[in-house]
């Protein structure tokens, strides 16, 4: 019998299995392999730059800058990064290019508007604007809070960048290495559903 | 067609499919139960992770569940998948239908809040003079509702209060934060009550079908469950005019099959359930097969508001010095004496402290924000309302045929809206609640009166209703089909109006009695 065949036989025969395993542990004593070194991961952020699609260079200069004040480095406790460190402000630019346009057009339309408001009142893009110039651009976020989004195209992308920035930045990776460094709560985690097949 | 093996095919496994194999079972009745849904090794299926990695940062795909706000990237398996299974409506009414196929269904997930209903709901016409009564009062479910807060070990504290009465609970003593007493002191001298919220504790980590009812019922040995079942069309012997089975569609072969029983219970959920009546088309000699469609609207996070004294740490130690921390429970207190509001009905209140606001409510950021938000930490107040939708003729739910899910079933078109009456009673929440806070010495952070759409509680109620006449309601008193005598509609679907309480306790109540009445009535050989 051609050994194919043979194994085909053998397959479909009632003490196939028992056969088969039997052939497939080898009875030779080896010495123990030495232990393997456990192996460690890094996410993209850690390994790599992010490639950006969605915003233009201003744009993402202006965001990158307005995440800095939002989130800025050492708030208390110390040593806890910012969001420019979380890079809260590269992971937006990925999110937001999937999106859908509604909320493409709050961050388009927003961060073009505070270059303007920038360039009309400073003669100066916005992320070239001083920590007071930018106090007071920003003034839509010491209006108190109310239900519904703001028309005004600023005030609506401030108030979605304050929210989307802590919330990239307290999720992050750098975040996360900080807090389990025990210098403050969270990190953000919980149970994860895998897909169900 | 198939040799009928089963006494009773129960089309779905959650908390009313799970009561009537529960009920049954127990009598030595033969049940083939049949769930849309896979079975879950909650051990396997979760995992623990942190945020970062998740591909979208726990944001969640955007555009993914687009109507499932209780969503997140880590839960966002556990629903149904809106493209697997589509529904429509007109896009300026927009309808959240919120879905879970596994065994066990949504009492797997939900938030474990009992309560009973009272005359206020079965009897609410002869109250107001709005819509229809129940076929049925309080007194003929409070047997049911006896039976069920045991098995579901209900903890709560018994308060005589008329229009949440009380049941058989694991008595709360616990007592209340000098901060609840202050609030609920402030509530009482305006009338309104409150008491100890009303929880499922369970066993174990569930408090669902999955683990109080089907294993009792499999134990009995007269339990069958089929799971991966997708039905398509309840099956009828045109000789009788009685059901005789269903066919259903394997959901991962796509294979079509043939389930046959004397009897049919559909407890597949509301608007699952009503979509299956339709497309087998049947039960529908009154007209009222979808209609009346209601649910309870909610406003989440209605009024934020800080606790002065318990800032900057000072709620650190919360519970242990008794300062702040617990919640409680105010059922509805409006209109129950007289039209007393520009509104029917009413809202309860779910109400809490001890929480942290979250930053948005702070005018400020940067550095002040972190500060303020970390001073404010445990010092918190929010509530959510639950507010009573009327049932109308015309918020209704129809087989869209044009759209067919992912095993070629036609799907639901929903037209629902809240309308004045709700904007008018969201109102009244938020002007009380404001109100009480202040009286409490308490700074409001954020209010709003904006409720999500329709859906949102998941509390969809209606469109199958119980009712006195064949010519208004789809159901008789004992969740029977009016037009086929073995067909019982034993979920949310059959109910006529919905309080503001959350329905669960009176879904498993009705399924229980509805169940304990037909197997009577197969004892006598009348089905």
């Amino acid at each position: 019998m051609k050994r194919r065949r043979f194994i085909q036989a053998l397959a479909a025969s009632p003490a196939a299995p028992a056969l088969l395993a039997q052939q497939a542990v080898p009875q030779i004593n080896q010495p123990a392999a030495p232990a393997n070194a456990p192996l460690h991961y890094a996410s993209s952020d850690e390994g790599a730059q992010a490639v950006l699609h969605f915003f233009n260079p201003q744009q993402f200069a202006a965001l990158r800058k307005l995440s800095d004040i939002l989130m800025p480095a050492n708030l208390a406790p110390d040593g806890m990064p910012g969001s420019v460190e979380a890079m809260a402000p590269e992971f937006l630019d990925f999110l937001l290019s999937e999106s859908a346009g509604d909320r493409q057009q709050v961050y388009r339309n927003g961060l073009d508007g505070l270059n303007s408001q920038a360039r009309k009142r400073f003669g100066k893009l916005f992320a070239d604007v001083d920590a007071g110039q930018a106090d007071m651009l920003l003034a839509p976020l010491r209006e108190p809070w109310t239900h519904d989004v703001p028309s005004d195209p600023v005030a609506a992308l401030l108030r979605a960048a304050k929210d989307d920035v802590r919330r990239a930045t307290l999720n992050s990776r750098a975040w996360n290495l900080a807090a389990v460094a025990g210098r403050t709560r969270g990190g953000g985690g919980g149970l994860y559903w895998l897909p169900i097949d | 067609m198939a040799e009928t093996k089963y006494d009773v095919l129960i089309i779905g496994s959650g908390a009313s499919g799970g009561m009537a194999a529960y009920t049954l079972t127990k009598k030595g009745i033969k049940c083939l139960m049949l769930d849309a849904g896979p079975a879950i090794d909650f051990e396997r299926q979760r995992v623990n992770k942190s945020s970062y990695e998740l591909p979208f940062r726990g944001f969640g795909k955007p555009g993914r569940l687009s109507h499932v706000f209780q969503a997140t990237e880590f839960n966002a398996n556990q629903w149904v998948d809106e493209v697997q299974v589509p529904y429509t409506h007109d896009p300026k009414e927009p309808y959240n239908w919120v879905r879970v196929r596994m065994i066990g269904g949504k009492s797997l997930f939900w938030a474990r809040m009992s309560f009973r209903f009272s005359d206020y709901e079965f009897r609410a016409k002869d109250h107001d003079g709005y819509g229809d009564n129940w076929p049925i009062s309080y007194a003929d479910l409070a047997p049911y509702y006896d039976q069920v807060e045991p098995i579901f070990r209900v903890r709560g504290r018994r308060d005589g209060i008329q229009q949440l009465p009380d049941g058989i609970f694991i008595e709360d003593t616990s007592g209340e934060s000098e901060a609840n007493r202050r609030f609920i002191a402030a509530a009482r001298e305006r009338g309104i009550p409150n008491t100890k919220m009303r929880t499922s504790m369970g066993r174990g980590q569930f408090a669902s079908s999955f683990n109080l009812l089907l294993p009792d019922a499999m134990a009995s040995g007269n339990l069958t469950i089929v799971p991966n079942a997708v039905v398509r069309e309840i099956t009828v012997d045109k000789n009788t005019g009685l059901a005789n089975g269903a066919k259903f569609i394997e959901r991962q072969s796509h294979r079509e099959m043939h389930a046959g029983a004397r009897v049919v219970v559909v407890g597949a959920s509301c608007l699952e359930s009503t979509r299956l009546l339709l497309n087998s088309g049947i039960a529908n000699s009154s007209g009222t097969l979808g209609r009346y469609l209601h649910d309870q609207f909610y406003i989440t996070e209605s009024v934020q508001a800080v606790i002065p004294e318990a800032r900057d740490g000072k709620s650190a130690s919360g519970f242990s010095n008794g300062f702040i921390g617990g919640g409680g429970y105010m059922p509805r207190f409006r209109n129950l004496k007289a039209k007393e509001k520009n509104f029917l009905r009413g809202y309860a209140l779910d109400w809490s402290t001890g929480g942290s606001p979250d930053a948005k409510y702070f005018p400020l950021y940067g550095e002040a924000l972190q500060k303020a938000v970390e001073s404010c930490r445990g010092a918190g107040f929010s509530c959510t309302v639950m507010g009573e939708v009327l049932p109308r003729v015309d918020s209704q739910v129809r087989i869209d045929k044009g759209v067919t899910d992912a095993w070629g079933i036609p799907v639901l078109h929903i037209q629902t809206r809240y309308t004045s009456n709700e904007f008018n009673m969201a109102k009244d929440a938020i002007a009380t609640l404001e109100e009480l806070c202040h009286a409490c010495r308490w700074e409001v952070l954020g209010r709003h009166d904006q409720m999500f759409p329709p859906g949102y509680s998941i509390h969809e109620l209606g469109t199958c209703r119980m009712g006195e006449s064949p010519k208004t309601s789809v159901l008789n008193k004992w969740n029977q089909s009016w037009d086929i005598k073995n067909l019982f509609v034993v979920d949310g679907s059959s109910f006529v109006t919905g309080g503001s309480q959350n329905p669960t306790m009176t879904i498993l109540a009705l399924s229980m009695r509805a169940s304990e009445y037909m197997a009577g009535q197969m004892r006598k050989g009348q089905l």
